[in-house]
């Protein structure tokens, strides 16, 4: 805060100075962070792979195992599987999302912002929870079968079934950097469109949704990398529709007695270039032309009346609804509130018991609880400060090697977290540090920063690249500095897609189980941890009630923090 | 901003005051979790050392064992595979210690450098209200009553399912038993990963029998009122123990002797039974079938263990992954 202070308060004469100052060392800071979070734990990773023996301290036989590796006949296989996976999960997002967001920002959509809360949810529903929550209700004899007699096995353990619950988990981040997107772009250049005799769907399609492609663009690509290094759907629908992926081979690697650590590195780094291809892609698509619409103070923008449209779209939001909350959500429920599994749904099998055990807190549920909250809290505040920062980096910073920068803070999302995970533990966990990170909490919320950083640098930078220079240009000629500029001006017209970037982060973090269950410290139990136990030791009952008290407290801490933000903040709705 | 910089060193002081104190015992377990955390309340109660508890799969124990490898942190180590012991004991990572709680473990459970804690055993796990017939032995399970009806745990992600493998060739050789599996497969039956996602299925009826269950999880569900038999075939099944170690590195190795010493105390192996495995000690009783009463096959797991990777592909190919 003292910086902030005497920048304000100097002299003229040493003011300028301090002012440069301010912003190189904001920019310095940041950096160094970043490097710190990603680049660190990466480079371990990549020692990893090279050196074999490297945990044991020795440097031997570096890159002998790439050949045996990459020789694998399977390896193509899950390459190809991989790929295929994350092609169809964007096309299915950009299918159901784009439409959606579209609505939402350009229309009155009745319903208005309860919409984005409800399309928040997915995010809180761990996605082997929600796997599993689909296997219960689709195969035989499941709930849905108990209850219409209809089951969908053939469907749910197959590659569409797999993408199917892959879309229902991951479209929100298109929902929302859509409807976040069409909304800085605004009504105003459609409006101009209009008057220039333009239909509104003739404005729609080559004004507003052109000038909103960075936005939709790094949306699809956060959900391209998201999908290949998804590993709890593959890992529960996979195995039975015979569907493997990169990520499943990686886990398997570092799970399997004897642990091969080299091996699931180098298969990392392949994983990591896949991801590369799609961010130059993305890159390519990006920069090719200037994206820039907002020139100054964002403006008020009337949304559309949809007059007769409104049942149709009603019944498209109620229905995408319904089956990405409400069926997760109700199987989960059945699961927890009733006695036995092999008793199904009957009403002499209704039972409180989970929820009992649960509650006597024998085994540290609400501790758990408290912990997520409390980390998922911390990591969206760290990942929204940094991010924006990173993202005002990328898109201004006219260094060399702001791509790079760029391309850093995007790579946690390409590297499953599993392996983030074990180069945290490899990088921190050294006797060089000045202070003890490792097994402590500060682990989790250097992993929990460390993953979820791409999603507020992805928004911050697609607002960046919108906003016209012009307005720092302003803001200095009026005598404030880089500071003052960053809070006054660039801020309030982040912060609508910073604050959702930021509830996703938080959403995400309370629930994250890969990289939890390795660095969490010996003694502490996160809600996902908690869940994963009671599963593996034979008590789904009691893993999902868990799940469902965690969803609907994240839920209700979410909308309160919503309603009061938006007393302060220009949240949209 | 004065705000969010408060709360980020509020959250800043939580982290610090959650940070592990260096005065107490670090133990990595696979499963079950209760077991552990009562064994970890009830030695604290006993002796005041306070326990942090690591807990899940083997794989992830050990994994964490390898990534901490350059500043290690774990004391004692409960292994939910024998020949994760064997393995790091040949690396010398494994201190020597014979409990005095140990006299009543039979030799077959105990080694120089670790000693059971409890031992499980293979079955097969069948819903009572499937439409098949109950089955008894692991061929019956070839009949076409069980089309599409058999799960079985992945013996790649599972060390008990892979053990029963070697157990089966130990015992009726190899061409029957990967004759037996291809029978499985052409039977329909599928493998969906880890113990628990072979269990889940049949637990619903979505499918009918597992083939290879882990024993003590299944029948702690039958206990809470599942509809399931655990069903030991008289033709032989295998004991899976669950190792308990001390690492060499361990700063607190009287710590440690205590703890592997409480676990093997009647009040220890009593907890052990709690969760219905078979307490490593002779003289404490089990709540479910004992040593005695199944008929075990006896596996060269050294042996075994050389040839796992061939045996890991053979499965794969056998079952048409």
């Amino acid at each position: 805060m003292s910086i902030f202070s005497s920048d304000l308060s100097m002299p003229r004469a040493g003011s300028r100075r301090l002012k440069v100052d301010a912003r190189q060392l904001v920019l310095w800071l940041t950096t160094a962070a970043l490097l710190l979070l990603v680049a660190l734990p990466l480079a371990y990773v990549l020692l990893q792979a090279i050196f074999p023996q490297i945990t044991r301290g020795r440097f031997d036989g570096a890159f002998s195992l790439f050949i045996p590796t990459l020789n694998d006949p399977e390896l193509l296989r899950l390459l190809r599987n991989t790929l295929q996976l994350g092609v169809a999960v964007v096309i299915g997002c950009a299918a159901l999302a784009v439409p959606l967001g579209a609505l939402r920002a350009l229309t009155r959509v009745p319903g208005g912002a309860l919409w984005d809360v409800i399309f928040l949810v997915p995010f809180l529903i761990p996605p082997y929870i929600a796997a599993l929550a689909w296997m219960m209700t689709l195969q035989p004899r499941g709930y849905m079968q108990q209850l219409t007699g209809l089951q969908a096995d053939s469907f749910l353990f197959s590659f569409w079934g797999i993408t199917f619950v892959m879309i229902l988990n991951v479209f929100p981040v298109v929902y929302f950097a859509v409807s976040r997107t069409l909304l800085a772009v605004g009504g105003r250049y459609a409006a101009v469109g209009r008057v220039s005799g333009a239909g509104p769907w003739q404005a729609f399609w080559r004004l507003t949704l052109p000038l909103s492609i960075p936005g939709i663009a790094a949306s699809l690509l956060l959900v391209f990398a998201l999908s290949i290094e998804e590993f709890g759907t593959p890992a529960t629908l996979g195995a039975q529709a015979n569907y493997y992926v990169l990520v499943t081979g990686i886990h398997q690697r570092f799970s399997d007695w004897p642990i091969d650590m080299p091996g699931a590195a180098i298969l990392s780094l392949l994983l990591v270039m896949l991801a590369m291809g799609a961010f130059y892609l993305q890159h390519w698509l990006v920069t090719r032309r200037s994206y820039v619409s907002v020139t100054g103070k964002p403006m008020a923008f009337e949304p559309i009346e949809l007059g007769v449209w409104r049942w149709p779209v009603i019944i498209l939001f109620v229905l995408v609804g319904f089956i990405s909350v409400g069926v997760p959500i109700l199987s989960a429920l059945a699961t927890a509130s009733t006695g036995t599994i092999s008793g199904g749904l009957a009403w002499d099998n209704l039972s409180t018991r989970h929820f009992e055990t649960l509650f006597n807190d024998r085994f540290g549920a609400l501790r758990a609880l408290s912990t997520s909250l409390g980390l998922a809290t911390g990591a969206a505040l760290a990942t929204g400060v940094l991010g924006a920062l990173i993202g005002y980096l990328v898109v201004r910073a006219k260094t060399r090697g702001h791509q790079v920068l760029d391309f850093l803070s995007l790579l946690p999302n390409t590297m499953p977290a599993i392996v983030v995970a074990v180069g945290l533990i490899l990088a921190w966990n050294q006797t060089f540090w000045p202070i003890p990170i490792y097994n402590t909490a500060a682990i989790l919320l250097i992993a929990y920063t460390c993953l979820l950083l791409p999603y507020p640098v992805r928004y911050a930078s697609a607002s960046f690249r919108q906003m016209s220079e012009n307005l720092e240009a302003a803001a200095r000629v009026s005598g404030a500095g880089f500071v003052r500029m960053f809070w006054r001006v660039l801020l309030p017209a982040l912060a609508p897609s910073l604050l959702v970037s930021m509830l996703l982060v938080f959403a995400i973090a309370s629930r994250e189980l890969v990289a939890s269950l390795m660095v969490a410290p010996a003694g502490m139990v996160t809600v996902s941890t908690f869940v994963f136990g009671q599963f593996e030791q034979g008590s789904p009952g009691v893993g999902m009630a868990m799940s469902v008290v965690a969803i609907f407290s994240t839920t209700a801490l979410l909308l309160a923090v919503t309603a009061f933000s938006r007393k302060k903040l220009p949240f949209a709705g | 901003m004065k705000k969010l910089l408060q709360t980020v060193s509020i959250v800043g002081a939580l982290t610090a005051s959650l940070t592990v104190s260096a005065q107490t015992l670090t133990v990595y377990s696979a499963g079950p979790g209760n077991l552990i955390n009562n064994l970890a309340a009830d030695f604290q109660t006993e002796t005041g050392i306070r326990v942090n508890v690591f807990q899940g799969t083997t794989g992830q124990v050990m994994a964490r064992l390898e990534a901490e490898r350059g500043n290690p942190l774990a004391d004692v180590v409960v292994s939910a595979s024998w020949q994760s012991a064997v393995d790091l004991k040949e690396q010398g990572d494994l201190l020597a210690y014979t409990s005095p709680n140990a006299t009543n473990v039979p030799d077959f459970l105990k080694d120089t450098h670790y000693v059971a804690q409890g031992v499980s055993a293979l079955a097969m796990v069948w819903n009572r209200n499937s439409s098949t017939p109950m089955p008894s032995e692991w061929a019956d399970l070839t009949d076409p009553a069980y089309r599409n009806e058999v799960t079985m745990p992945n013996p790649a992600e599972s060390g008990t399912a892979f053990e029963l493998v070697t157990g089966l060739i130990t015992a009726n050789g190899e061409e029957d038993t990967w004759g037996l599996l291809g029978a499985l497969n052409e039977n329909g039956m599928i493998v969906p990963g880890p113990n628990a996602r072979a269990l889940n299925p049949v637990l619903q009826g979505a499918k009918s029998v597992v083939f290879g269950a882990v024993d003590y999880i299944a029948l702690g569900q039958q206990q809470n009122g599942e509809a399931i038999e655990v069903i030991f075939p008289a033709s032989g099944t295998v004991a899976a123990p669950r190792p308990m170690m001390i690492m060499n590195y361990s700063q607190q190795q009287d710590a440690a002797k205590q703890f592997i010493d409480f676990v093997l105390s009647e009040q220890g192996q009593k907890r052990v039974a709690d969760v219905y495995l078979m307490p490593a000690r002779t003289d404490i009783a089990a709540l479910r079938p004992g040593l005695n009463e199944l008929k075990l096959i006896d596996v060269d797991a050294f042996a075994m263990n050389e040839r796992r990777a061939d045996i890991l592909v053979r499965f794969r190919r056998v079952m048409g992954q």
